[in-house]
């Protein structure tokens, strides 16, 4: 029944799409009544949707999809994210977040009435290639053609509040772009010569940047506990078309910083919108279609790939046509001089497509090759490594002085306090290293960061005075960010440069010690029934100086549906390190067990959670 | 400094950090790049001893040896031929015979790879597209495997 009413649900609100595009066409409706109906799409794709997760809540399996994706033994939360953890019901939940960007911004102040007219037009266009996409080829409300009475359960990896949450999140970052998109062309259309345009978008990509950030990096946390590699990072393909659009944001939302009065970039702000929301579909087309070979697993089929693409190079081919064609004028030019903010926004820019465009082609180049040559490529994370981090460490050596350059000038204020610190801060690090173990990334690495971290802190002491208002947080809000990033190099270069791994082959009851003389105690095995799944853990406590610190339990859980097994690795965080244990197999009464020291991983996260703070605070208005 | 000489230097920059990076690329892609065989593929193809390589296939049923408590034998199989692989470490969790698993390692000698990295997906019907392709084309494809 909810099925029935879910497709009812999702056609009306395609229809009443076409309803406003055509009123847009036709002018005949008013706007106040061109507004409801707009509206009124958006509700009833949401009813559609929460059709789908109510028939994943009561498990009714007359849904082709919830007998596919979903068991009635399942924890409630994992029903309802059963609904968007496959591929049908997230499409759905794509198309649902397009409308429900459209909605949000119909109460949009300060735009004129043709202006959100248009825009709402497009991005319903958007909306309605997407929704045909999900009726033709991904409809989640089929019909089970068998009577069942249970279901063949959701994959058991996935069975987890990170990752239950992490798809709409991080579609909330992708599609964001769509309404930054449909804005960009409205403008275009437009011809509009005055600036107003530039801080509504500017909020909508922080918008959109701020969710995509939080999407990834919770994706990202996932696969630290989840997958039991000891890293959070791997440079898969599905990590890379992500990072994508996230790197192309970032430099849309600092190209629209360099707008001042009538002096902007118009085309390059308006090139980069339409970019990302690209990006964004073409990750979606390389995910959805299998051509990728990736260690992450989704839903692969042919047809679904092909439909994609067709949209892609539609909206995307229309949306450069359109760019080409009408590309607004710069009427006045730009402040530009040799060592001032807008050049170095300029260079930040060119530095930040030069690793889209290299982290894109690593991605596609195996594609690429197969066709032609009919070999196999695998490009992995050495590659990687190798080239976006050399092409990105300009970009932050920049970055530590950008924000203290000024607009009008060539002169620095408090030059000498700079160089000096930067030459005292050298120093330290090198001795620090030397007298440790050297490592000319991990040095640079760590200069870098706490250079950041120091050039930050140094410009909101002497050019902002303490006021405990809003307003003092929104003028040192591009330093928070910065310091953020300086925070999540520290963090990405201890963990990866500096990690220890250790192996181990030990019974219960036995003690071992790591080379910053903890000792971890392996005190038993626990095996438990719960609903769905049996768990076997490792208990392990973690001394220092013979005093009792923590608790871990690593180990497995086996699902009794699908018949498999996930590895739960047990972590012990600590602000400076995180102790990561590996639970392998027995033999006798002998465990192997692989204990991997990282250290400074909470950095990572702190520095996303600070971006993410500065995130919200650009959004906020004053 | 005129206007238009800064939009020079901003061009010349760009150019640079551009011809930078595709040296950067290019060099990585000499070194960086690893090939992706089926067992048959890899006995065609004769790479050289000591090469990185990823090979896909079937875990070969009864190939699975334990040999200490973390070191394993098996063969990945493309249900035509063959590959010996050896690993150190903790296999991962839905790894088992008959399954679609793939391996990152070097190649010891002719036929033996000494695994680094071993991939079992998180799915349990996966399979490598291009692996599950080749299969199909020696009519080696089994409905059981999905």
């Amino acid at each position: 029944m909810s099925s029935l009413l879910g497709f009812i649900f999702l056609v009306l609100s395609v229809l009443l799409s076409f309803i406003t595009i055509a009123s847009e066409i036709y002018r005949k409706l008013e706007f106040k009544n061109f507004l409801i109906i707009s509206r009124a799409s958006t509700i009833s794709i949401l009813f559609s949707f929460l059709c789908l997760v109510y028939a994943f809540i009561i498990s009714d399996f007359s849904n082709y999809n919830v007998f596919q994706n979903s068991h009635s033994d399942k924890p409630l939360i994992y029903k309802i994210a059963g609904a968007w953890g496959n591929h049908e019901g997230s499409i759905l939940l794509w198309i649902c977040t397009i409308s429900l960007y459209g909605f949000f911004f119909s109460f949009q102040l300060n735009v004129e009435e043709n202006f959100k007219r248009l825009t709402l037009a497009i991005q319903h266009t958007l909306y309605i290639f997407f929704s045909i996409f999900v009726i033709l080829t991904s409809n989640p409300f089929l019909i089970n053609s068998i009577n069942v009475n249970q279901g063949l359960g959701l994959n058991p990896i996935l069975q987890d509040p990170a990752l239950a949450i992490h798809p709409p999140l991080l579609y909330f970052g992708y599609v964001g772009y769509s309404l930054v998109f449909s804005f960009a062309i409205a403008v275009l259309l437009k011809k509009n010569t005055n600036n107003h345009w530039v801080p509504i978008i500017k909020k909508w990509s922080l918008i959109s940047w701020t969710f995509l950030t939080s999407g990834i990096a919770l994706g990202s946390y996932w696969a630290y506990y989840e997958l039991g590699w000891g890293g959070w990072w791997f440079w898969d393909p599905v990590e890379n078309i992500s990072l994508m659009p996230w790197i192309a944001g970032l430099a849309l939302v600092h190209s629209l910083f360099m707008a001042r009065g009538e002096r902007i970039l118009k085309k390059w702000i308006i090139f980069l919108s339409i970019l990302c929301f690209s990006l964004s579909i073409f990750g979606t087309f390389l995910v959805r279609s299998g051509i990728l070979t990736s260690v992450h697993s989704f839903a692969t089929d042919a047809s679904r790939g092909l439909f994609i693409l067709l949209i892609f190079f539609l909206i995307t081919g229309f949306g450069f046509l359109v760019f080409l064609i009408r590309a607004p004028e710069n009427e006045r030019p730009l402040d530009l001089m040799f060592i001032n903010k807008t050049s170095a926004l300029i260079i930040n820019n060119v530095l930040m497509m030069i690793a889209t465009i290299t982290i894109l082609l690593g991605t596609i180049y195996p594609i690429f090759i197969e066709i032609l040559t009919n070999k196999r490529i695998s490009v992995g994370g050495p590659y990687f490594n190798s080239t976006v981090i050399p092409i990105l460490l300009p970009g932050f050596l920049l970055m530590s002085i950008a924000p203290i350059l000024s607009w009008q000038s060539n002169k620095i204020k408090k030059t000498k306090l700079y160089v000096f610190s930067f030459l005292l801060l050298s120093i330290i690090i090198l001795a620090q290293s030397y007298f440790t173990n050297f490592n000319t990334w991990g040095f640079l690495g760590i200069l870098l960061g706490t250079w950041i971290i120091v050039a930050s802190i140094i410009a909101i002491i002497t050019s902002h005075k303490l006021v405990l208002s809003f307003k003092y947080l929104k003028n040192i809000n591009a330093f928070i960010a910065h310091i953020g990033v300086g925070i999540l190099i520290l963090g990405i270069t201890f963990s990866s440069i500096f990690k220890i791994e250790n192996n181990f082959f030990i019974e219960e009851g036995e003690e071992m010690k790591l080379i910053d003389n903890t000792i971890i105690k392996f005190e038993e095995i626990k095996i438990t029934n719960e609903s769905n799944f049996q768990s076997l853990r490792a208990l392990f406590l973690i001394k220092k100086n013979n005093k009792k610190t923590a608790n871990i339990q690593a180990g497995k859980n086996y699902y009794f549906v699908s018949k498999t097994i996930t590895t739960e690795a047990g972590i012990y965080h600590d602000w400076l390190k995180d102790i990561y244990i590996v639970l392998g197999n027995q033999e006798d009464n002998k465990w192997f067990l692989k204990i991997y020291i990282n250290p400074l991983v909470s950095f990572i996260w702190i520095g996303i959670v600070i971006m993410i703070f500065a995130g919200i605070i650009g959004v906020i208005k004053k | 400094m005129s206007l238009r000489f800064q939009r020079l230097f901003l061009i010349l920059v760009t150019f640079v950090l551009l011809l930078a990076a595709v040296l950067l690329i290019l060099f990585n892609s000499q070194k960086n790049i690893i090939f992706f065989y089926t067992p048959s593929e890899l006995i065609n193809e004769k790479p050289k001893v000591g090469q990185n390589i990823r090979i896909g296939g079937f875990v070969k049923e009864d190939s699975l040896k334990k040999i200490t408590i973390n070191s394993y034998e098996f063969e990945i199989t493309d249900n035509n031929n063959a590959i010996f692989v050896y690993y150190n470490g903790i296999l991962p969790d839905l790894f088992r015979e008959g399954q679609g698993a793939v391996v990152d390692g070097i190649i010891e000698k002719p036929y033996t790879i000494k695994a680094t990295n071993i991939y079992a997906k998180h799915d349990e019907n996966y399979m490598p597209a291009s692996i599950k392709e080749d299969l199909e084309k020696n009519n080696q494809w089994k409905k059981n495997y999905k």
